[in-house]
């Protein structure tokens, strides 16, 4: 493992009963970075960022997080640490007011969380006009800001972000791809699982192409985009 | 709308005046309502904080009173005065609640409750066997008398139920208003993103568990002083669980006044339909299935969405702006 690495996957499955969703999955994301996930529908990527947020433990191998063995910890102690992640589908705090649910993240998300403020998270993810707004009366699209909101808030090293463009009409794409770049520009380290292909190649460093819980391959998003064995995972 | 200070000085004025009812000469079988209404109150305000705040729908009440009020009286039994007694019993049901904690925290949702459901018919079996002192003629079925109760007046007894109602209330009313408060309603409303924004579930939800089981075993052991007879159907009967559960779904569960509008309806009934025994279980049935059919948010639900509390409060903005100008 290199010195720089902020996450660190060394050799991870996953088995639910006899399915395999996750096998022998090894990589690396360097500070700073924002790595793709990339795979066609249940090749393992949710189910990845489950095990790197603790929502799972690995069936094997281990994980590390900044220099640390994190393999197995449950999800509110990486988030201590500084693993914050996004929901695929929205899962909001429906009865308390959007400033309420990222103050959630601030008062519990520990030590580094405190002093976040609340208004400039606002204003990044685009949501301070509906802030006082209860989350259960948020539009889909308000709701997926505020789960990027809330990730922020807990201040963290590495942001896990689960399909943040999905269902966004193009209009919405620049501000997305916009508000990815200054989450970078923060210092922090991305993942991102995405199937809206224009953010996958314009936002990330490097991409891993997923499929059947295995990884097929790894690069720049031109070399992945030109791999013969991606190409023949999506369009078989 | 910002609730304005004259709220707590009516409330404090409220407390003041029922603490002096009986001094002031209110009749005995009043005190004797109230006594009732104050329990069913701490036990529902303290449901409510588990199942309206906390998202666990807790069906073990009856451990703790049980527990509790076993506890204070199989004391008194060895020498230990009632008052020591209460503490002791409200221990006990602390100490049981943590004890089930580890195993029944592993069950989520509908299983949490058919997990806790099982614990006070478990203590009740094992309550009708258990003979830890007395004769031959006390414990087991029998169940135990509260010894040396018999001269504290009903006042005393009163004022005991109205401390430990009030506390339940203040307590939930400063928990909601603190940090554990917030995360408690975001285990409620979502367990996992609870979790990955940091929030220790198991820690939060055993907080809340735990000083339910506390007011509940303190209720609970006020309530045998009163009536100072324990015996395991008694003491471990689900009616300790349907009483705070029709009260806080009646008046509005996950809403402050909720349980206590509900507590007073429930202890209205159960005094009104005192004599027509099994008809008085059936017609709050009835009340309970209308009330969920028809606001489903409760009574104070309801209120709240009509509106109902804008008058007093203007009313009492009004009053406050006065008194600020003179």
């Amino acid at each position: 493992m290199s010195e720089t690495a902020v996450l660190s996957i060394d050799r991870v499955s996953k088995s639910f009963g006899g399915i395999v969703a996750v096998k022998d999955l090894s990589f690396e994301v360097q500070a700073g970075q924002i790595l793709g996930l990339m795979g066609p529908n249940g090749a393992g990527k949710t189910t990845l960022l489950n095990i790197i947020a603790g929502t799972y433990s690995p069936s094997s191998g281990r994980v590390n997080f900044c220099g640390r063995d994190v393999t197995g910890l449950p999800a509110h102690k990486l988030c201590h640490l500084g693993i914050a992640r996004t929901y695929q589908i929205p899962q909001p705090f429906t009865s308390l007011s959007a400033r309420q649910n990222i103050l959630v993240a601030t008062k519990y998300g520990g030590k580094k969380a405190a002093g976040m403020e609340h208004d400039k998270i606002f204003d990044l993810v685009n949501l301070s006009e509906q802030k006082d707004m209860l989350a259960r009366d948020l539009a889909t699209v308000s709701l997926k800001r505020l789960e990027l909101a809330r990730a922020l808030a807990s201040n963290p090293t590495l942001i896990l972000l689960d399909e943040i463009a999905a269902g966004s009409t193009d209009t919405e794409l620049p501000r997305i791809l916009g508000m990815i770049e200054e989450i970078r520009k923060m210092g922090k380290t991305v993942v991102l699982v995405e199937h809206v292909m224009k953010v996958m190649v314009e936002a990330v460093d490097r991409i891993i192409v997923i499929d059947k819980g295995e990884k097929i391959a790894e690069g720049t998003p031109d070399e992945v985009m030109k791999d013969e064995k991606v190409i023949a995972a999506y369009f078989g | 709308m910002k609730i304005p200070r004259l709220t707590t000085l009516a409330s404090v004025a409220v407390l003041v005046v029922l603490a002096l009812f009986p001094v002031i000469g209110v009749s005995l079988s009043w005190l004797n309502y109230l006594f009732s209404f104050f329990i069913y109150l701490a036990l529902a305000t303290m449901w409510n904080l588990l199942a309206g705040y906390t998202g666990l729908i807790c069906l073990c009440p009856a451990a703790f009173v049980g527990l509790a009020g076993y506890a204070m009286a199989i004391g008194t039994w060895v020498g230990v005065p009632f008052q020591a007694g209460l503490i002791a019993g409200a221990a006990v049901a602390v100490l049981f609640a943590l004890l089930i904690s580890y195993p029944v925290f592993r069950m989520k949702g509908i299983y949490f409750a058919i997990g806790t459901l099982v614990l006070p018919e478990a203590l009740k079996a094992w309550f009708s066997f258990w003979h830890p002192v007395g004769t031959a003629y006390q414990g087991g079925g029998a169940g135990y008398a509260v010894a040396g109760v018999a001269g504290i007046t009903l006042g005393e007894k009163y004022w005991l139920a109205l401390a430990i109602a009030a506390a339940s209330i203040l307590v939930v009313h400063i928990i909601l208003r603190a940090r554990l408060g917030l995360g408690l309603t975001a285990i409620r409303d979502n367990e996992n993103t609870a979790a990955s924004a940091g929030v220790n579930i198991f820690r939060l939800k055993l907080s809340s568990f735990l000083i339910a089981a506390l007011i509940m075993g303190i209720a609970g052991a006020i309530y045998y002083i009163h009536n100072p007879r324990i015996q395991p159907t008694s003491g471990f009967n689900i009616s300790w669980l349907l009483l705070p559960l029709m009260a806080t779904v009646i008046g509005g569960e996950g809403i402050e006044e909720g349980p206590i509008i509900g507590a007073a309806i429930v202890t209205f009934l159960r005094f009104l339909l005192a004599d027509y025994g099994a008809w008085s279980l059936f017609i709050q049935g009835i009340i309970l299935v209308v009330v969920v059919v028809v606001m489903p948010q409760g009574i104070a639900g309801l209120l709240r969405q009509v509106g109902a509390y804008r008058f007093p409060l203007r009313l009492f903005q009004a009053a406050e702006a006065k008194i600020h100008k003179t």
